[in-house]
């Protein structure tokens, strides 16, 4: 074969265990203390925080199985609109688990009852609340209700490591069922090599790719200690790729990812820069901040938080044209992983979220 | 008298001697001093346009100092042209120079003295929205001899610099890019308070307007009056240019919820109270 260095995946993510937790261990044993204090008196209430696609569900899943007998999970999937939904009765357990929190605000006059008894339930009940919440609604409701005085134990899911998104990807394949490539047109594997670096200007809220040269460094093993085994450098470049695109953010990874995959092969070249020029009018973007804040957002909802379908309607189909929005089977509206680290750049720009 | 009549005979030899060539080189550097200040002018405004809201206001404080070193760097040059053609007799026409500001052109000058305190000392930059005299907007160019306002009703405003000596001048952001709105609503004596107060804090938080932060607070405020209630918001407009947007969108989603909640206006009885002197 003339050209394309092939790699096998020899994944040594086998010896790391199955574990979808991993690399959330020291978090885990955090939430674990705080449950263990609850139990000894010691009010906790905990708030797990972090972006879209960040891991905080893997994370109250964990936690669940963990505690299987003592805890009552409640899982927010839309908008809480009826205070029942967060009314705990006596056979409620006394760990309560509450996924995707940032839905019990609606962001409008008159949305934030369902918010008020939230914080007056967590303060009043003998209870630890075990919560996540999206990262850009909880610095919002930080600045506008100095919601962390109701959490003394707060929880930022850190970025994964490039092995740990590595271990995320893989382990739904078997070993050596992907096949990675390259691209280059030499069979030898280069020992330097122009890689990119995405880089966001927080100033003007784009991204540029700064080239710069790296060594190989399994390549280089390979050669000096005639190490047979290490022909993982193709491998090797496709992880560092996503790594970088996506900041690790494992949504984001794995999007990256499905995309650049062609089944059962996988190439450096289309693991690709997503870069997007954004320039939006203030509604736009205000609607853009608000389903990066919600994750999830139906188009009523969207209408109900800026005063109006019609507008709706028209924004809605401005960001699905431009490609940072997509729509779900369910009529719903998420932001496209591969534009998340551009939408947040933009935003954050224009002080749109914090 | 004849010394005094031949100086005077001196210069006006000189001045006709001038060559048509020195004026126009003369009259090129004011230009490419001017056209040079105008495209720095653009770009620097274009550039801070597309950075982010605290680097907008550093680029914008940049461009009239940069200005004022073109036209510094100008007058040096136009002052080596007159100082060979004049010679000594420069300080004569200095003399000329002075009398004429001192009964025609002084306020100029003084406008361009002023132009060099507001670039230097700073009481206000582009980007500002400040009140000086009985204008009020936003401050779009600082010149050698003027700043541009831009009112709330787009007209353009040319404010001579020397206003700084005379008047005083309120910047109501100094330098930031958010800026505190007071935002009242005047409501009925009978309403329920704590109710108002709760939905006009909602209005202001979920305004698409808001900037909140530490450092940039929401306040409330009440006030009971004689004869109705003054409920007022202090809170930032993310842009200081949406300073009338941001009031504007509170006082409407608040008055839809107030009206939800049977809290309404002060009622017209109030406006047909008699004068004190009747």
């Amino acid at each position: 074969m003339i050209g394309e260095m092939v790699g096998t995946y020899s994944s040594d993510s086998d010896k790391k265990g199955s574990d979808e937790t991993l690399g959330l261990q020291d978090e885990i044993g955090e939430i674990q203390a705080a449950i263990a204090d609850f139990e000894i008196g010691k009010k906790l209430n905990v708030a797990i925080i972090t972006g879209p696609f960040g891991g905080k569900t893997t994370l109250i899943n964990e936690i669940e199985k963990l505690n299987l007998n003592r805890v009552t999970k409640c899982t927010f999937s839309e908008i809480v609109r009826d205070k029942k939904e967060i009314s705990f009765t006596e056979d409620t357990k006394r760990i309560v688990l509450l996924d995707n929190c940032h839905f019990l605000y609606i962001r409008k006059p008159g949305g934030f009852d369902i918010f008020y008894e939230f914080l007056n339930v967590i303060s009043s009940q003998n209870r630890a609340f075990i919560t996540t919440w999206n990262t850009h609604s909880w610095k919002y409701l930080n600045e506008a209700f100095e919601i962390w005085k109701y959490f003394p134990v707060q929880i930022y899911i850190p970025a994964f490591e490039k092995e740990e998104l590595k271990f995320l990807v893989l382990k739904r394949y078997g070993k050596g069922e992907i096949k990675f490539k390259n691209g280059n047109e030499s069979e030898e594997e280069p020992l330097i090599y122009v890689a990119r670096y995405p880089l966001e200007l927080a100033a003007l809220g784009k991204k540029i790719d700064i080239p710069f040269l790296k060594i190989n460094i399994p390549s280089l093993k390979k050669r000096l200690l005639n190490e047979k085994e290490e022909e993982v450098t193709a491998e090797h470049r496709v992880f560092e790729k996503i790594y970088l695109e996506s900041k690790g953010n494992p949504g984001i990874a794995l999007r990256i990812w499905e995309l650049g995959l062609d089944y059962p092969h996988i190439e450096l070249k289309n693991i690709g820069q997503f870069s997007y020029d954004i320039e939006l009018e203030h509604e736009e973007a205000f609607v853009l901040s608000l389903i990066l804040s919600y994750e999830i957002l139906k188009k009523s909802e969207i209408a109900e938080m800026i005063g109006s379908k019609l507008r709706a309607d028209e924004i809605v189909f401005q960001l699905l044209n431009r490609e940072l929005i997509f729509e779900t089977k369910e009529n719903t509206f998420l932001i496209r992983p591969e534009a998340l680290q551009s939408v947040i750049a933009y935003l954050e720009k224009i002080r749109m979220v914090w | 008298m004849v010394n005094g009549n031949s100086s005077r005979e001196q210069l006006l030899e000189t001045v006709k001697s001038i060559e048509i060539q020195t004026i126009i080189n003369i009259a090129l550097i004011f230009l490419f001093a001017f056209i040079l200040g105008r495209i720095i002018t653009i770009l620097f405004s274009k550039l801070s346009d597309k950075m982010n809201r605290s680097d907008r206001v550093k680029v914008k404080m940049i461009i009239p100092a940069v200005k004022f070193g073109i036209y510094i760097i100008a007058f040096y040059y136009v002052l080596g042209e007159m100082f060979k053609i004049f010679g000594p007799e420069l300080f004569l026409l200095t003399g000329l120079l002075g009398a004429a500001i001192g009964f025609g052109i002084k306020d100029l000058f003084a406008d361009i003295i002023g132009g060099v305190v507001i670039t230097f000392e700073k009481p206000y930059q582009i980007g500002d929205k400040i009140s000086i005299g009985s204008y009020y907007g936003e401050v779009i160019d600082i010149g050698l001899r003027a700043t541009k306002l831009v009112t709330p009703d787009d007209d353009v405003v040319t404010a001579p610099n020397s206003l700084i000596f005379n008047e005083t001048v309120a910047s109501g952001n100094y330098g930031n890019s958010e800026m505190m709105v007071v935002i009242d609503l005047y409501i009925a004596s009978e309403s329920d308070v704590k109710t108002a107060m709760r939905i006009l804090r909602e209005a202001v938080v979920s305004s698409k307007y808001v900037y909140i932060s530490s450092r940039s607070p929401v306040i409330m405020l009440h006030k009971a009056l004689p004869f109705y209630t003054r409920i007022r918001a202090k809170a930032y407009a993310n842009d200081l240019r949406d300073e009338f947007e941001f009031e504007s969108d509170v006082h409407t989603k608040a008055w839809i919820e107030l009206q939800k909640n049977g809290i309404r206006a002060p009622q017209l009885p109030i406006l047909s109270i008699p004068p004190l002197d009747e």
